[in-house]
């Protein structure tokens, strides 16, 4: 590989990529969840809310990055990070942060709405500030309230599109706030001693495995019901409902198996699934609002 | 095993994907974009209204779209061939996540083609809603050809074609930096042709070498390139004066004429190398480009007869492809 694509790749890698692609695709979702038909979408505010939401996560991935340097160094999960490589230094990074943060605000402000820049920008401050700087550290809840962060995705989406927050968006939201637990903490138990290792007051290092796992459960079970929302307000049909059943079913029986400590894998297997349920489960919200399509 | 159906479906892939470029074009130059007012039905329907009912129904929704089958069926085939490259865009994706793992396997490329191939469905639909402004339609162009370049690059680095021969970093190394600049004359001369058509001024000249007799028409930049016009009108048939068109038509001529300089004598520079496969492509590269150059002159002379025009869509098309499979020849895979 030759050195300029090397500092490509870096910076790419500064953004978390893959978290950045899951939360531009539930924003995506939002949009096409609050109209009608897809015609409905208008066009600047689509794009641009698109690019300008993406880039706002990609900067607070970077500002993570540069706050967490000295405890990513040390985790196995994380060690592979640009700025513990030195492929990019820390000015570099901040740098380009703030950069890409402005540039996500601007577009936001200018080209699609004040509403959709100001609850961007608190996610942005929500995520890399009080929950990387303060939270993650604080408490074994972080990842908890920190999920609010993650979850605000599909309210962005939905008001760059409409200039409105509704309780359909609102629902979104609750759904992704109470997957973050049992996805978060199902990694947590399989990474325990790297937490542990460098003091980050995790569940499973404050509460033990046993606990945790329980919470897991629990949560699961939560998250059926919760998402059996988007069915009980009307907002979708059938279809939904089936799909989220069946999804959610799978995620118990992962959830179920955890219980068990003799099965080692079982927890990132629970951590893998729940990243496909998180898109599968959005992606049969987008069918069933335009199944009408398919069927007429 | 898993392997070859990746490599079987990524060119698979990207024939289709030429095949759905070239419709694109056909679409656009037989005047059938706004054949289905709506999107991603056509008057509301799967297929096209066809009885007379039907027809009768569309027309009182669309009154200021009157059905026309044929047009309509042109769009709508074209929409369904673009759905199904999405299909095989998602399942390449998902084949090259699984196998991640494996040595020179390709999966961010087909994870962000997924990304692509949706937003490129989005501008399809806006080449609707907009009513056919220049600035999508040029967009949905190049975002096919971004889609069709990135499907053969990941065809390539899996297949590992056209590196064969041995070869020697320091004769490949001198073509680095030209292989680039040649790219980037070849982008920016699709994106003036794109412009052309969307701003329909592809028949603004009918002579050649001069254009409306001016060896060097009166030009109006300003016009001609104002990249946003927003989306209130119906842009059918453009809507610029002649003079913004013939500033369009002549910067295009002028595009072609840096195009077959330069890369012509890139092709001639790769005829002159050791490296077989490069000798091979600079060959391509110099038939295509005066084909490319032959088709262009021949739009003019002929008043864009539409097998022509579309010829110079694909066979600009293929330029691109031969440019991408340059790129790859003179960068081979690392083989760990």
């Amino acid at each position: 590989m030759t050195n300029s694509t090397s500092i490509v790749n870096d910076y790419y890698e500064l953004c978390k990529p893959r978290v950045v692609m899951l939360i531009v695709f539930t924003a995506v979702i939002g949009m096409f969840l609050a109209v009608p038909t897809p015609q409905d979408l208008p066009l600047i505010e689509t794009i641009f809310g698109t690019l300008g939401i993406g880039l706002a996560a990609a900067s607070a991935a970077a500002i993570n990055q540069i706050v967490e340097q000295k405890f990513d160094a040390e985790m196995k999960r994380t060690e592979d990070r640009p700025l513990i490589t030195g492929g990019i230094n820390q000015k570099q990074a901040l740098i380009f942060a703030i950069v890409v943060g402005l540039l996500a605000m601007l577009m936001l402000v200018v080209l699609v709405n004040p509403l959709t820049a100001g609850l961007t920008f608190l996610s942005l401050i929500g995520y890399a500030f009080i929950y990387t700087l303060y939270l993650k550290h604080a408490t074994p809840q972080n990842i908890v309230i920190g999920g609010a962060a993650g979850a605000a995705p599909p309210v962005l989406g939905w008001a760059a599109v409409t200039n409105d927050v509704t309780v359909h968006s609102l629902i979104l939201f609750l759904i992704i706030f109470v997957w973050t637990p049992p996805h978060f903490w199902a990694l947590a138990i399989a990474k325990k001693d790297d937490y542990a290792k460098v003091g980050i007051p995790m569940l499973p290092v404050t509460h033990g495995v046993k606990f945790t796992r329980l919470q897991v459960l629990l949560y699961t079970v939560l998250l059926l019901i919760v998402t059996a929302l988007p069915f009980l307000s009307q907002m979708s049909g059938m279809v939904y409902l089936i799909a989220s059943t069946i999804l959610g079913g799978i995620f118990l029986y992962y959830a179920v198996r955890m219980q068990n400590p003799e099965l080692k894998g079982m927890p990132m297997k629970t951590f893998g699934y729940s990243i496909i349920y998180l898109m599968l489960l959005f992606s049969f919200l987008l069918i069933d609002h335009y199944v009408v399509y398919f069927i007429v | 095993m898993r392997d070859s159906t990746f490599r079987k479906i990524a060119l698979i892939a990207t024939t289709l994907a030429l095949f759905v470029v070239v419709l694109g074009a056909y679409v656009r130059l037989s005047d059938a974009g706004l054949g289905c007012p709506d999107w991603p039905g056509c008057y509301g329907h799967v297929g096209v209204p066809e009885s007379e009912d039907k027809i009768a129904a569309a027309n009182e929704a669309y009154p200021e779209r009157p059905v026309e089958p044929a047009k309509a069926w042109k769009e709508m085939i074209h929409r369904y061939f673009a759905s199904t490259l999405g299909l095989l865009i998602i399942i390449l994706a998902v084949i090259g996540w699984r196998n991640k793992k494996n040595i020179g396997q390709q999966y961010r490329l087909p994870i962000f083609l997924v990304g692509l191939v949706i937003f490129q469905g989005l501008l399809g639909m806006w080449t609707v809603t907009v009513k056919l402004n220049p600035t999508i339609v040029m967009l949905h162009l190049m975002g096919g050809l971004t889609t069709l370049s990135l499907l053969w690059w990941v065809t390539l680095r899996q297949s590992k074609m056209f590196v064969g021969g041995s070869s020697y970093p320091s004769q490949l190394k001198p073509f680095s930096g030209i292989v680039v600049i040649g790219t980037i004359i070849v982008v920016i001369q699709l994106f003036l042709g794109g412009w052309t058509s969307s701003n329909y001024a592809a028949l603004v000249c009918t002579d050649f070498p001069t254009c409306q007799g001016y060896l060097i028409p009166p030009t109006d930049f300003k016009e001609a390139f104002n990249l946003w016009r927003g989306t209130e009108i119906n842009f059918e048939f453009g809507v610029l004066d002649n003079t913004a068109r013939m500033t369009i038509h002549f910067v295009h001529r002028v595009g072609a004429l840096v195009t077959f300089l330069y890369i012509g004598w890139l092709a001639f520079k790769l005829l002159k190398s050791e490296v077989l496969s490069l000798k091979n492509l600079g060959l391509i590269l110099l038939i295509v480009l005066v084909a490319q150059v032959s088709l262009g002159i021949a739009n003019v002379l002929l008043s864009l007869p539409l097998l022509v025009a579309v010829a110079h869509n694909g066979v600009g098309a293929l330029l691109l492809l031969t440019m991408v499979t340059i790129n790859h020849a003179i960068k081979p895979p690392s083989q760990m």
